[in-house]
């Protein structure tokens, strides 16, 4: 698995594929993937190929939130079950949309 | 040196060779040094520190495999390329050359290209060599300053991570040793009232970012919690500062926990933190309150949600927090301690084993070398010493002499426009007086007679309004509206204290510019009812000695007294 953010263009949306390790390694990727487009776009974080996400990876969601200025503009997709249950304890439902 | 024209030693005890290798060696822009043996060779490579080396092997005095062999034990971290010039075909000398320590060699008879591009290749390594202890020194430098800048946090984070953590009865934690810092913090502080408050958190982030967090959270925790805040109260006012504090990525997961062990009740507040359990004393879970909430720091305060989970508990039960470091604790083998390996502690087979210990154990035995450090685990044990701690913390009957005096304050209506008057006056109440074993109490009951005052008396709201379902913001709206719109009227307030014995008596009178209500008949007569249920009327006679109403219903006097 590469250390590394995909990311793709599609118009007005952004898709963010994190690596299977989302954690402070990939935090400029991860950053850069976002900053340079202001925040009036869709953000898709496709979970996908992660296996595992510690708080610093959160800290980047709410970073990624800030900067689309509401998290309806944020969605959090396919995440597997552990994944999941870390987004849940931090009820990050209330703050993105998951699915 | 310039380090356009790198400086070369070149070594040989033939006039002929030095001369040919010189001029290959100045072609290429380098300045040369001569030395006509090793022992030559190895003072000018002290005094002149060349960039590289070309070696002679067979040579008076010393040859060039000791002289390799010295400048290479001299060259003080600075890689400085040695190339050996061996004679035609001999692999031998290669070898020996290899093996004191030169870099490369050089077939006699010279090919001036060949010798060119081995010190072009050479001096690339040097350079390469030479940027990368470069940066290595910067980062010996960063690593010291980040050393000591963490000490600064520790520190910091130690005199407040243990706060109060040590000396409760019934209570039992772990919190990672301070020698590798991390961001958990585990506070404590009774409530006037006897309640533990509890709080468990973990800081995205080590280092300084969760010490300078760590400073306003204790602070507030702890005074806020002695000032008689809730849990609910407590996580919104840290909530709030933290917000305006730290940067949007960082925040702080944490549990605030309320142990009442007089009427056996637990209140949390969970956001961000494994489950609370409640374990009976037999080791089973009896209950348990999962993460609600966003953790601390990240939502407006407008957003925040500061709903609390009571679960009543039983004497013996025991009460358990984590911070999802202990969770996420790795195996030895491959994976992770669990929820599941945490809750399998939770068993009666264990027995007389705790939960605490087993979970502390197994960590400690599959991890291999002992829980990580951003492990806490804590747990309370619902008895009657806890209880008692919590009645009595300070044990200071001395702070409490009480003595008689009386005090009284008149608020007009535009004061009270922006102005709650009840924390100022209990907080002068408490402080004057040591009353602060009753200040729930005396909050509830000043609350209630003063809004009383002020909704019905001077603002003249109808309390009938509250009791329909939409009533009551309709209520808040009004009251709002009203107090904005300012106008005459007043509140005064009269309090007067007699010691008796260890306790006292306290009198409270309130007094407003309304028209007041008709008390005489409102006991007695259903008709009215309403006008005493919005005036929490039953509420006031279950925690004071006596309510009388006198003049027109305009005024109210409470008793309150105490052992």
């Amino acid at each position: 698995m590469p250390m590394r953010c995909d990311i793709s263009e599609n118009g007005a949306t952004i898709r963010i594929l994190p690596p299977d390790r989302f954690d402070f390694s990939c935090h400029l990727e991860f950053r850069d993937a976002f900053s340079k487009h202001d925040g009036k776009l869709k953000y898709i974080v496709d979970l996908r190929g992660t296996n595992y996400i510690d708080s610093s990876a959160l800290g980047m969601l709410l970073l990624l939130r800030q900067h689309a200025g509401d998290g309806r503009r944020v969605s959090i997709i396919n995440a597997k079950p552990d994944v999941l249950n870390i987004l849940e304890v931090v009820n990050f439902g209330d703050l993105f949309i998951l699915e | 040196m310039n380090p356009l024209s790198p400086k070369v030693l070149v070594v040989d005890d033939d006039l002929t060779n030095r001369m040919i290798l010189s001029s290959i060696v100045e072609q290429l822009g380098c300045s040369v040094v001569l030395a006509t043996d090793g022992v030559e060779a190895v003072r000018l490579f002290e005094s002149e520190a060349p960039d590289l080396v070309l070696m002679d092997v067979i040579m008076p005095n010393m040859d060039g495999y000791e002289a390799t062999r010295r400048i290479k034990n001299t060259e003080h971290g600075r890689f400085t390329p040695v190339i050996v010039v061996t004679g035609l075909q001999d692999p031998e000398e290669i070898q020996r050359g290899i093996a004191a320590g030169a870099d490369d060699f050089l077939h006699k008879p010279f090919n001036p290209i060949v010798i060119q591009s081995k010190m072009r290749a050479m001096l690339r390594i040097r350079e390469l060599n030479d940027t990368v202890r470069t940066q290595n020194q910067e980062l010996q430098v960063f690593r010291q300053q980040r050393i000591q800048e963490e000490a600064v946090a520790e520190k910091i984070f130690d005199s407040i991570v243990h706060f109060g953590a040590s000396d409760v009865p019934n209570v039992r934690s772990h919190i990672a040793p301070s020698t590798v810092f991390n961001g958990d913090l585990l506070l404590m502080a009774f409530r006037s009232t006897g309640e533990l408050h509890v709080l468990v958190g973990d800081f995205t982030g080590h280092g300084l970012s969760a010490a300078i967090g760590a400073v306003p959270v204790s602070d507030m925790f702890c005074t806020m919690t002695s000032n008689g805040f809730s849990i609910g109260d407590i996580a919104a006012a840290l909530n709030d500062r933290l917000k305006r504090m730290l940067p949007p990525n960082i925040f702080f997961a944490a549990c605030l926990i309320s142990v009442d062990a007089i009427e056996k009740r637990m209140t949390v507040w969970n956001g961000g933190l494994p489950d609370v359990l409640v374990a009976r004393p037999d080791n089973t879970i009896r209950a348990r309150t999962k993460s609600h909430h966003v953790p601390i720091g990240i939502h407006s305060s407008t957003d925040f949600k500061r709903e609390t989970e009571t679960i009543d508990l039983v004497e013996g039960d025991l009460i358990y927090a984590c911070t999802d470091g202990l969770i996420d604790s790795p195996i030895a083998a491959g994976g992770r301690f669990g929820s599941v390996g945490y809750e399998a502690c939770f068993d009666a087979e264990l027995l007389p084993m705790r939960p605490f210990d087993c979970v502390l154990e197994t960590i400690r035995e599959i991890s291999g070398d002992g829980p990580r450090d951003d492990t806490t685990l804590i747990e309370i044990q619902v008895t009657k010493a806890l209880a008692r701690a919590g009645a009595d913390p300070n044990d200071a009957k001395a702070l409490r002499i009480p003595s008689p005096w009386s005090m009284s304050f008149d608020f007009n209506r535009a004061t009270l426009k922006n102005f709650d008057p009840i924390p100022f006056l209990l907080r002068g109440l408490v402080e004057v007086q040591g009353l602060a074993r009753h200040k729930e109490r005396l909050y509830t009951v000043l609350s209630e007679l003063f809004n009383n005052a002020l909704d019905h008396g001077v603002l003249g709201l109808d309390s009938r309004l509250k009791s329909s379902a939409t009533g009551f913001s309709e209520y808040l709206a009004e009251r709002a509206r009203r107090l904005a719109n300012g106008g005459e009227g007043y509140v005064r307030i009269w309090f007067k204290h007699v010691p008796s014995g260890e306790g006292g008596r306290l009198r409270i009178r309130v007094e407003d510019s309304g028209p007041g209500f008709d008390f005489r008949s409102s006991g007695n007569g259903s008709a009215s009812e309403g006008a005493l249920n919005g005036r929490g009327i039953p509420l006031l006679r279950s925690l004071c000695d006596s309510i009388e109403y006198r003049g027109r219903g305009n005024e109210v006097e409470a008793v309150l007294e105490w052992e």
